[in-house]
């Protein structure tokens, strides 16, 4: 199994507004502070390579305080040059979020040629708060997600220039300048919650499926869902198409590890996610057909989940470095998961940085079976 | 008042009708399809009204095709086609106001009269129409009512079941569909009110918080001759607030000699 350092970015602070999301005022927001905070994340991501992990995660969100990333391509820049060796994975850019998505194409290009073909590119819808705050239509994401994606494609692939008429997206002239290094492009992975649509449109492509804080039952259900669909396809997927982002938290003991991750989590899923229920459920965002089921079952909201719920479902992992390792063979051993991306969310820089070093240290070797493995051949691309 | 569904050039649509005098076609506003409530009793005391539900509108089917308000404008006129109805009183209110406000800058010829009451659809120097979208249920009725107490009358009728909240979500989504981004207007319909030539009645809320009176005044000065009439309690919706003075009005109006040309 292959480790992926994630980071959100997030702008720690405590607030009774009703949403994290879209109205939280950025006179909250002290810029100084920020710097500050843009450079230890950064450091930490540069800390990371050093360390020995494989890939580095940045990823897109919109006026909140969950995750101060509105443009990861920017973030990606930055690493692209301070980095030489760790894969630099973007999860990824809202598609239809832009006007423009032919400036997707461009950007993750110019990184690819920069970074010497190390990017690989996530195609996110975004999440639903992010239509309030763009004022895209979100009864279009969907349609727009599928045509920005492979008008992207087309345009990494097909020698311009050519014309693309589409329904939201019409160019006379799709030539971008420059090229992406890597063939036939870089590699596209699918972060998401596990619409029944989007797991067989990434399942026909081959595109790695990433689950995002998702509880462990229903990992396991999609990824079989993903498997399924894989066959059907006529293949076998590869372990390096089942990918998870969940926070870990290790330390001296379990005690320890429990009391750093209760302070964090609460604040992720009760301060970052605290969003109204119109911002979580934009209209048409879903399917009815996925509505229907979403609300069936319905999942807690983040701000429901106890420490518990978060620690027993499995949102999370937290404990000594032998906990950890515990847990980690569910997902290596049980679930065949081939990549891990995983924040590290300690109480401050100089924490952040020792727990990496701990989970380099006592952890990722005992998962280093497969180190000389390219993750990313044939796989999404 | 009977209950049909009949089908608009392919289109399921859910049809509540009743009363006996001149065709009277009533747009309802969001969350207003289905309701047959005193307004339409009043009004069904003079006119034969016709009370369509937009597509995916209170239970009805979604219709996939609708992209703009435009294509609702042109469904109605096929509806009127349909229903062999040449010429109608149009009455719209809110969101039903904007898409007569529309058919009325196409085919004033098939209209005896327009009432618009409290209609969105155009940009208003100075105001910008507040984002209900993003409202939970007591800031939205606040925002939309003067008298809350007739916000029961829109009550869903089941927020509780996989299917009533279904259609609440299809309704929000028919409703987004065309009137996320330009939020709650058409750029090119003001310019295009000059157009009509029938006789409009405006009506309005003194209280109206989602259209307030400055937007009144806009649409009283494009629309030529048109008439304003202010209902002293009552907010956005005083076909809701009060439905008497609100369906006496629009009687009296289409009673005027130019209405009944």
């Amino acid at each position: 199994m292959k480790f992926y350092f994630f980071h959100l970015m997030p702008y720690r602070m405590e607030h009774d507004e009703p949403s994290s999301w879209v109205t939280l005022s950025n006179r909250h927001y002290d810029p100084e502070v920020g710097h500050t905070l843009y450079n230890q994340y950064l450091d930490q991501f540069e800390h990371a390579e050093r360390l020995g992990w494989d890939g580095l995660c940045v990823n897109e969100h919109h006026q909140n305080c969950y995750g101060t990333m509105p443009s990861p391509n920017i973030m990606a820049a930055a690493l692209a040059r301070r980095t030489s060796r760790a894969r630099l994975a973007i999860l990824g850019n809202g598609l239809p979020l832009r006007e423009n998505p032919l400036r997707i194409a461009e950007e993750i290009a110019m990184l690819d040629v920069v970074s010497g073909g190390r990017i690989i590119s996530g195609f996110v819808r975004g999440i639903g708060p992010e239509y309030y705050s763009t004022a895209v239509n979100p009864t279009h994401s969907r349609d727009r997600f599928l045509e920005a994606a492979e008008l992207i494609v087309r345009s990494w692939t097909e020698p311009g220039p050519f014309a693309f008429d589409g329904h939201f997206y019409r160019y006379p002239y799709v030539n971008p300048w420059p090229r992406p290094l890597q063939k036939p492009h870089p590699p596209i992975w699918c972060p998401s919650q596990g619409s029944t649509e989007t797991v067989e449109w990434a399942a026909r492509r081959r595109y790695p499926y990433l689950m995002v804080f998702t509880p462990l039952k229903r990992i396991a259900q999609i990824y079989g869902e993903y498997r399924e669909a894989c066959e059907r396809f006529g293949y076998k997927a590869s372990r390096y198409q089942l990918t998870v982002n969940l926070p870990i938290v290790v330390a001296e003991n379990d005690d320890k590890a429990r009391r750093i991750a209760r302070e964090n989590a609460l604040w992720v899923y009760h301060v970052g996610l605290r969003a109204t229920i119109p911002f979580w459920q934009p209209p048409g965002y879903l399917t009815e057909g996925s509505f229907r089921r979403a609300i069936t079952n319905r999942p807690k909201l983040p701000t429901e989940l106890s420490f518990e719920d978060l620690e027993e479902g499995g949102y999370i992992i937290c404990g000594s470095p032998a906990t950890v390792r515990d847990r980690l063979r569910v997902f290596s051993d049980e679930l065949q998961a081939g990549i891990v991306c995983s924040g590290l969310p300690a109480p401050s820089h100089e924490a952040t940085l020792d727990m990496m070093e701990m989970f380099a240290r006592e952890v990722m070797p005992h998962f280093g079976e497969d180190a000389e493995v390219d993750e990313t051949a044939g796989v999404g691309r | 008042m009977t209950e049909r569904d009949i089908t608009v050039r392919g289109t399921p649509v859910r049809l509540l009708s009743g009363g006996s005098g001149p065709p009277l076609l009533y747009l309802h506003g969001a969350g207003g399809a289905g309701r047959w409530l005193a307004f339409q009793e009043r009004l069904a005391e003079r006119f034969s009204v016709y009370l369509p539900s937009h597509p995916g509108h209170g239970g009805a089917p979604a219709a996939e095709w609708i992209e703009h308000i435009s294509d609702l404008a042109f469904h109605y006129l096929d509806f009127m086609d349909e229903q062999s109805l040449p010429r109608v009183h149009l009455v719209g209110a809110s969101f039903g106001g904007w898409i007569a406000a529309e058919m009325a800058t196409m085919a004033s010829h098939r209209l005896h009269s327009l009432t618009l009451i409290d209609p969105v659809g155009i940009k208003v120097e100075g105001w910008i129409y507040p984002f209900l979208f993003a409202m939970e249920l007591p800031d939205m009725v606040s925002t939309v009512f003067h008298n809350p107490a007739a916000a029961l009358a829109l009550a869903p009728r089941d927020m509780t079941s996989v299917d009533g909240l279904a259609e609440i979500y299809r309704e929000r989504a028919a409703l987004a569909r065309v009137s996320w981004n330009p939020y709650l207007y058409d750029p090119l319909l003001r310019r295009r009110l000059g157009r009509i030539t029938a006789p409009t009645l405006l009506c309005w809320g003194q209280h109206d918080r989602v259209a307030p009176h400055v937007c009144a005044e806009a649409w009283a000065k494009e629309i030529p001759g048109a008439v304003l009439r202010i209902f002293a309690d009552s907010g956005h919706v005083p076909h809701l607030e009060e439905p008497e003075a609100v369906a006496a009005a629009i009687a009296e109006f289409a009673q005027a000699p130019e209405a009944r040309s």
